[in-house]
């Protein structure tokens, strides 16, 4: 019982039945949106809408059969893995002998074994006398370990690639030049500047932060934007969005204290909560047509080119709205007001993860990419040839069968027409 | 005057598998000469155009849309000229010549006007990541033309053991293993590129997703067919049914379909 099922576990069928379902359920995965709202997936599919929620077909991706089967297909490859790697050094030694046993397969005249053997010393194979006018001829001796490394290599990224998606901690803030984020371990990162375009005005979204670890490490001051984070100890910090806010400075009349306020929301800057000053909204810009009506513009890309502050004043129970512009100043409720040019700033991910497994991945992805170029293209060549004909042998001896035939093949053409 | 190289180059194309045809319906070898000089030709103006547009661009070509299914195309006829000198495959110029011109046609719907590499794309992945598509993408689409000559010669009554079958199903497998290493390239590229640009390796994003099925499809062939426990007409048909799949993951997914990758 047990041996069967280890059987079924480890068997081609098996693995390529878990690849198929994967297949199948990636297309129903992209063919129905995934993560949105419950009463997005009622309205859509109305009458299927349930069926879609009980088979959790709206998050595929993270339903417990599909992580069943990425489970399953990792055990797959452990099992195919380590037969493989048994079967495939158990038949490393005896390959020859088996080749040296066998009858010639394809039995040619003395001229075309010349002609094989040339071709053979051509391709770089390794000439060794196996006895008396038998010779072996191999090359990619390597190839035989290519089908394992990629086996493993799949499961290792299978492991760390799990590793690398469950492990981080993620989170999205946003931080006004000139401040820092304290991070639960301590860790600071600081954003010294942000810009939304360069020096030429083409678009650029860049920060200049640094991040001090706990230890007192310091990154010092780096660039980042997109595919471009700082990467320190543990921390990995993106330049992920951006934003604009209002600046306006207050000036206390009676005191003559000053602070600037950077605005983001809706707030009323007073004394005595009365009087005084509603921040409503910054605008990008505006059009004024040649009546004097304004239309205030929500969305550019870019910097601001014409940045419109949208006010009320509050004044004894009077409020009156106004649209001001950087430079501008008001005065009410003993306190005066001086719109400043509007403060860009970034939206930064900010991901805590182990290198390790990153590293690990990455080492994994190298090892596939060697892997499948090993078992396609140095592929094990081990080729019997004496007087009489040839036998190919090995793991893998179709490609060496079809070449030697077709070389022959050619060269009798080129002979025939000569 | 980049305009005027691009439809030139459709239209040699257009002109040289139209002369295929022709060759091959009135069984003239001279005008199946001019067909392939024609083609020839044709490359060299996709390839002048491609180079051409780089310089203007300042940048690898392979931005956009356009500029990939540009790219692809020229992937499919660079191929066919390569097996032609490699291997004489004068027999698959019926089949790939037309599918060069079909995905070059479907390049000429899209915008083609030049414009800067937006910040997403400002990756020294870029090139790797998008350069293995292109080789897979067209690996896969002579596969698949491969095993359609196939089937239509062993329709024509040629045994499956005939070294000139077995060639060409060997020949198949070995662009297919070709496509499959290019296609692992993309994805592994990507998924580096995504962790520097949003943070996580992999996102399950449509174009990943679909990557990823089109990558398992021909992993399923090279299983099927190891050791050549399945060959011949089972697996030809096999490699033809998965070309739409590639289609689909190259175009499809970008019309259909919202996500990250929508770069236009």
């Amino acid at each position: 019982m047990m041996k069967k099922l280890f059987q079924t576990f480890r068997s081609m069928r098996f693995g390529i039945l878990l690849l198929v379902l994967i297949a199948a359920l990636s297309v129903i995965g992209t063919a129905i949106p995934q993560g949105r709202e419950i009463s997005w997936y009622a309205q859509t599919y109305r009458d299927f809408h349930g069926l879609i929620l009980m088979l959790k077909l709206h998050d595929v991706f993270h339903s417990w059969y599909f992580q069943l089967l990425l489970v399953l297909l990792g055990l797959n490859l452990t099992l195919c893995s380590l037969v493989r790697i048994r079967t495939v050094i158990k038949a490393r030694g005896l390959e020859t002998d088996l080749l040296l046993e066998q009858p010639i397969t394809y039995p040619l005249d003395a001229a075309r074994c010349t002609r094989v053997r040339e071709k053979l010393l051509a391709m770089r194979c390794r000439e060794e006398m196996a006895g008396d006018s038998v010779q072996v001829y191999r090359k990619y001796g390597f190839g035989r370990y290519g089908s394992f490394i990629t086996h493993l290599s799949i499961l290792l990224t299978l492991i760390f690639g799990a590793a690398a998606l469950y492990l981080p901690k993620v989170t999205d803030q946003t931080c006004f030049p000139g401040e820092a984020l304290n991070m639960e371990d301590g860790t600071q990162i600081r954003v010294e500047s942000f810009r939304i375009e360069d020096g030429e005005g083409n678009l650029d979204f860049t920060s200049e932060i640094s991040i001090r670890l706990p230890d007192g490490r310091e990154s010092g001051v780096h660039e980042i934007k997109v595919n471009h984070p700082l990467s320190f100890g543990a921390w990995k910090v993106y330049q992920q969005t951006y934003s604009t806010a209002g600046s306006i400075t207050v000036w206390n009349l009676e005191t003559g204290l000053e602070d600037t306020f950077t605005l983001t929301d809706l707030v009323f800057l007073s004394l005595d909560h009365v009087n005084g000053l509603w921040y409503e909204a910054l605008y990008p810009d505006m059009i004024r047509d040649p009546s004097g009506n304004v239309t205030l513009i929500s969305n550019v890309s870019g910097s601001y080119p014409n940045p419109v502050y949208q006010v009320e004043t509050a004044s004894d129970g009077v409020y009156t709205p106004i649209l001001a512009f950087p430079g501008d100043e008001l005065q009410v409720g003993g306190l005066r007001f001086t719109f400043e040019d509007p403060v860009e700033y970034p939206g930064l991910r900010i991901k805590y993860t182990p290198k390790a497994a990153s590293t690990l991945l990455v080492i994994s992805f190298v090892l596939m990419i060697a892997g499948l170029y090993i078992t396609f293209f140095c592929q094990p060549v081990l080729v019997r040839l004496d007087s009489e004909g040839y036998t190919v042998g090995g793991p893998k001896p179709e490609g060496m069968q079809i070449a030697i035939q077709g070389w022959l093949e050619e060269t009798d053409r080129k002979e025939e027409t000569l | 005057m980049m305009n005027a190289l691009f439809f030139a180059t459709l239209v040699a194309y257009f002109v040289a598998t139209a002369l295929q045809f022709s060759a091959i319906a009135f069984k003239k070898e001279g005008v199946g000469k001019s067909a392939w000089l024609m083609f020839l030709a044709a490359v060299i103006a996709h390839t002048v155009y491609i180079v051409v547009r780089g310089i203007m661009a300042k940048r690898i070509p392979l931005s956009n849309q356009f500029e990939f299914s540009t790219a692809f195309a020229w992937g499919v006829a660079v191929l066919l000229v390569l097996l032609h000198f490699r291997v004489k495959a004068d027999w698959l110029n019926a089949i790939a010549m037309p599918m060069t011109f079909m995905i070059l046609s479907y390049a000429a719907l899209q915008p083609r006007e030049i414009t800067d590499l937006m910040p997403a794309l400002r990756s020294r992945w870029f090139v790797f990541h998008i350069g293995s598509a292109v080789i897979s993408y067209s690996a896969f689409v002579i596969a698949g033309c491969i095993g359609l000559r196939y089937i239509l010669l062993n329709k024509k009554g040629r045994e499956e053991n005939s070294l000139k079958l077995r060639q060409m199903d060997w020949l198949s497998y070995r662009l297919v293993a070709l496509g499959v290493l290019m296609l692992t390239v993309t994805i592994l590229t990507g998924a580096i590129w995504a962790e520097e640009a949003w943070s996580a390796f992999w996102t399950w994003d449509p174009k990943e997703v679909w990557a990823l099925i089109t990558w398992i499809i021909y992993i399923v062939y090279l299983h099927l067919r190891l050791r050549g426990k399945k060959q011949g007409t089972a697996m030809a048909w096999y490699v033809v049914i998965a070309v739409p799949v590639v289609l689909f993951t190259f175009a499809g997914v970008n019309t259909l379909m919202s996500g990250l990758h929508s770069y236009g």
